[in-house]
């Protein structure tokens, strides 16, 4: 598949125009086993340059610039934005409960590749290397962390073959990307969150990553039906991961059941964020880049 | 006001309305089987309860339901009409020669100035005066003054066309809006000068409603009997003795006389139109001069042929090789056995000729009448047998212009009568014409009916998951 093809199929050009201006400030300070940019002699002068300074004793004179002082007959020496890379895992939950779609709005799986893609090039473009899992009938590590400039696409083509099926847990797939993720990495799950066990092993496993010191963020996607804002009709209804167990309802005339699914996710935001983990909630009628925007302001915030 | 032709159709429509809107409560489309990943948060209801209703099930029961009542209003029949403001009259008065009999003129225009106009002295509707033409005088140009014109310019000399009446209905009638129904009514001495060949078929077109015909002519063989004990058929007489006349009286009959034989002079009726001699009956010119037609042949004539006939030559001359007479191109009578050699006398009209061009029968007036001379016998050989010979026996009685004349002013006859009355309602509603300001609008609630059941029909075959 073409690249321009991929990339326009999962970023489209009001995604990135939004996103464009948008970095990603991580919180957590890791060291990546590439150094820093401005420390690194590869890395030339002029793409990470920040600012002169007048020249001081016991500055390096390697720094200073010499046509500026040819100019001005002053010394000055120029500084570097100090950068470190980090490595982080998209995680995407590829079960059948994603395939679920409201109306015109996009499935939740492809909701969440949309996210997904997006997170990838904002990563990317910060020079952190980032991979791909997923999690339906199986766990998958289908990319490891790369920093290379053919990543994105790559990753948007595993994106595009994300097919949903089965119905795993993410608590299995969160534990074998802690095992290939070095130590402080970043891992972002995106998934409905719909455990069997009501998210314990989900928990668990992302307070695990947690306390090694990666970055553990949790993005919900869920469609305004499920979230009971959005009232269906009479019916016969079936979990898509359970199909045999039919229920005769009306959710337009379910009272209880907004307020169950919003104490379900309640439950588990608290449990993760007691373990340090960031937990955003998003429903398929956001605008992706607004989603994700908010996401970024808060993080500076 | 809102009029209803056949309101029945409204309440069979409203009652079929019933009929989608029981079956949609009734019915219980089984619920449908959809995927919801949170279903486990749902609160299970009884199945039975479950009553599933799409949208669009909604849309079709109130399709299906404006559809029946948009026909039952519509084959009802309904019409907007202002209110009621009573029956506006058009009155056709006939000012044709034939109203100069006797007193029927004045007659006419009195019953024509009391129908048209109210105590108050306002008209209440519109004037057609025709002869061999009609003139409109609308409802806002009559007055009593007007009544009192007609009543002494009299009559003309023309004779009245009932087709020119006719025609000027419906202009009449369409006249200025104010009535919401309408009545016609002619005033005439009804003669049959002014009556046509396919006159039934304007009538009809003309007005859909009755005609009344007050009788107005009061010389008429008319007065007061009804039309359908009208004298209509002119009385004719065949002299004959001995078994003669069986075969002229019923062609007579057949061509619309009341024809009966007669063996004398004296037994034939004062009221015959029509003597026809086919034995010597004496002198038969004091009846022609007196406005009958005398037809004779040459046994009428008999051995010496009166000097009153109109013909020369003798009745004792005959050829038994007769031929066939010729009344025209159109009309040929065979099978004559005798012919007598005559000459027309001058004034007179050969009415039909022999194979060789010779004078066969002849033709002349003779004071208000008519006579006609036949040289050959009329009920010999198979001459009677000819199916032309009614035809031929009509044409011979209508010999003479003056006897046309004279039919011309004879009574309507019933048929006729019957068709200028028309079988309709004596009034009208203005809706049923169109007119007087009334809108019939049942064909557009058909045609919305129309529009609805293509709406209902597009909706309940749409291509499925289209909703």
């Amino acid at each position: 598949m073409p690249a321009s093809a991929t990339t326009g199929s999962f970023l489209p050009p009001r995604l990135l125009e939004r996103l464009g201006g948008l970095e990603v400030v991580a919180k957590t300070v890791v060291r990546g086993f590439l150094a820093g940019s401005h420390r690194s002699p590869r890395h030339g002068a002029g793409e990470d340059f920040a600012k002169h300074r007048d020249y001081q004793q016991g500055d390096d004179i390697r720094y200073l610039d010499w046509k500026l002082f040819a100019r001005t007959d002053r010394l000055h020496v120029r500084e570097f934005e100090e950068r470190s890379n980090l490595s982080a895992y998209l995680v995407l939950d590829a079960s059948l409960s994603m395939e679920f779609a409201d109306g015109d709005d996009p499935s939740k799986l492809r909701y969440a590749c949309y996210v997904a893609a997006a997170l990838a090039h904002l990563m990317l473009g910060s020079g952190d290397a980032v991979g791909l899992a997923a999690f339906g009938a199986q766990p998958q590590l289908l990319s490891p962390p790369r920093a290379r400039r053919g990543q994105l696409h790559d990753l948007l083509l595993q994106l595009e073959r994300l097919r949903p099926a089965g119905s795993g847990s993410a608590a299995d797939v969160l534990d074998r990307v802690g095992g290939a993720l070095p130590r402080g990495g970043r891992v972002v799950l995106v998934s409905d969150l719909l455990e069997d066990d009501d998210g314990d092993a989900l928990v668990a496993s992302a307070g695990r990553l947690r306390a090694r010191g990666d970055e553990v963020i949790v993005m919900r996607v869920l469609t305004p039906v499920e979230a009971g804002e959005r009232g269906g009709g009479p019916g016969l209804f079936f979990d898509p991961e359970r199909p045999a167990r039919e229920i005769a309802a009306v959710p337009e005339a379910d009272a209880g059941y907004a307020r169950r699914v919003a104490e379900y996710y309640a439950r588990i935001a608290d449990r993760l964020r007691e373990r340090g983990v960031e937990y955003v909630a998003l429903t398929t009628e956001q605008p992706v880049e607004s989603a994700l925007a908010a996401w970024v302001a808060a993080r500076r915030g | 006001m809102l009029t209803l032709g056949a309101p029945l159709f409204l309440l069979a429509g409203a009652l079929a309305a019933l009929i989608p809107l029981a079956l949609h409560l009734i019915r219980r489309r089984p619920p449908t089987r959809s995927p919801l990943p949170t279903a486990r948060f749902l609160s299970e209801d009884a199945r039975s309860s479950i009553r599933v209703s799409r949208p669009t099930d909604r849309l079709l029961m109130a399709l299906r339901i404006l559809l029946l009542l948009l026909a039952g209003a519509a084959l009802a029949r309904p019409s907007w009409a202002p209110a009621p403001r009573g029956t506006r009259e058009v009155v056709l008065l006939d000012r044709g020669a034939a109203m100069r009999d006797s007193d029927a003129w004045r007659r006419g225009v009195e019953e024509a100035r009391r129908t048209l106009i109210a105590r108050d002295g306002s008209a209440r509707g519109d004037l057609v005066v025709f002869d061999t033409s009609a003139v409109h005088l609308p409802q806002r140009r009559l007055t009593g003054a007007t009544f009192d014109s007609l009543a002494a310019a009299g009559p003309t000399a023309n004779p009245a066309s009932y087709a020119a009446a006719l025609r000027a209905i419906d202009p009449a009638v369409r006249g200025p809006r104010g009535a919401d129904s309408v009545r016609v009514t002619m005033l005439s001495a009804l003669r049959r000068g002014g009556w046509r060949p396919g006159m039934a078929a304007l009538r009809q077109a003309a007005w859909p409603g009755a005609i009344r015909l007050p009788n107005v002519a009061s010389s008429s063989p008319l007065d007061g009997a009804p039309i359908s004990q009208a004298e209509t058929r002119q009385s004719a007489a065949v002299i004959a003795s001995g078994g003669a006349g069986r075969f002229v009286v019923p062609a007579l009959e057949a061509t619309g006389w009341t024809a009966r034989a007669v063996d004398r002079l004296p037994a034939v009726p004062s009221d015959a139109r029509l003597i026809v001699a086919i034995r010597p009956a004496g002198d038969l010119r004091a009846l022609a001069q007196a406005g009958a037609t005398v037809v004779l042949d040459l046994g009428g004539a008999g051995s010496s042929m009166p000097r009153w006939l109109p013909v020369q030559g003798s009745a004792t001359r005959q050829r038994s090789d007769a031929g066939d007479l010729w009344f025209g191109p159109d009309l040929q009578l065979p099978g004559a056995t005798v012919r007598a050699d005559i000459r027309p006398k001058r004034g007179a009209t050969v009415l039909a000729a022999w194979d060789d061009g010779r004078p066969a029968v002849v033709a002349a007036r003779l004071g208000k009448g008519c006579v006609v001379f036949a040289g050959t016998r009329l009920e010999d050989g198979a001459l009677p047998l000819s199916p032309s010979f009614p035809r031929a026996l009509e044409r011979m009685a209508r010999a003479c212009d003056g006897a046309r004349t004279a039919d011309a002013m004879m009574p309507l006859d019933a048929g006729a009568r019957a068709i200028l009355a028309g079988r309709g309602a004596a009034v009208v509603n203005a809706a049923a014409d169109g007119g007087a300001g009334a809108v019939a609008f049942g064909r557009w609630l058909m045609a919305g009916a129309l529009l609805v059941a293509i709406a209902e029909t597009i909706l309940a075959y749409r291509p499925r998951g289209a909703a």
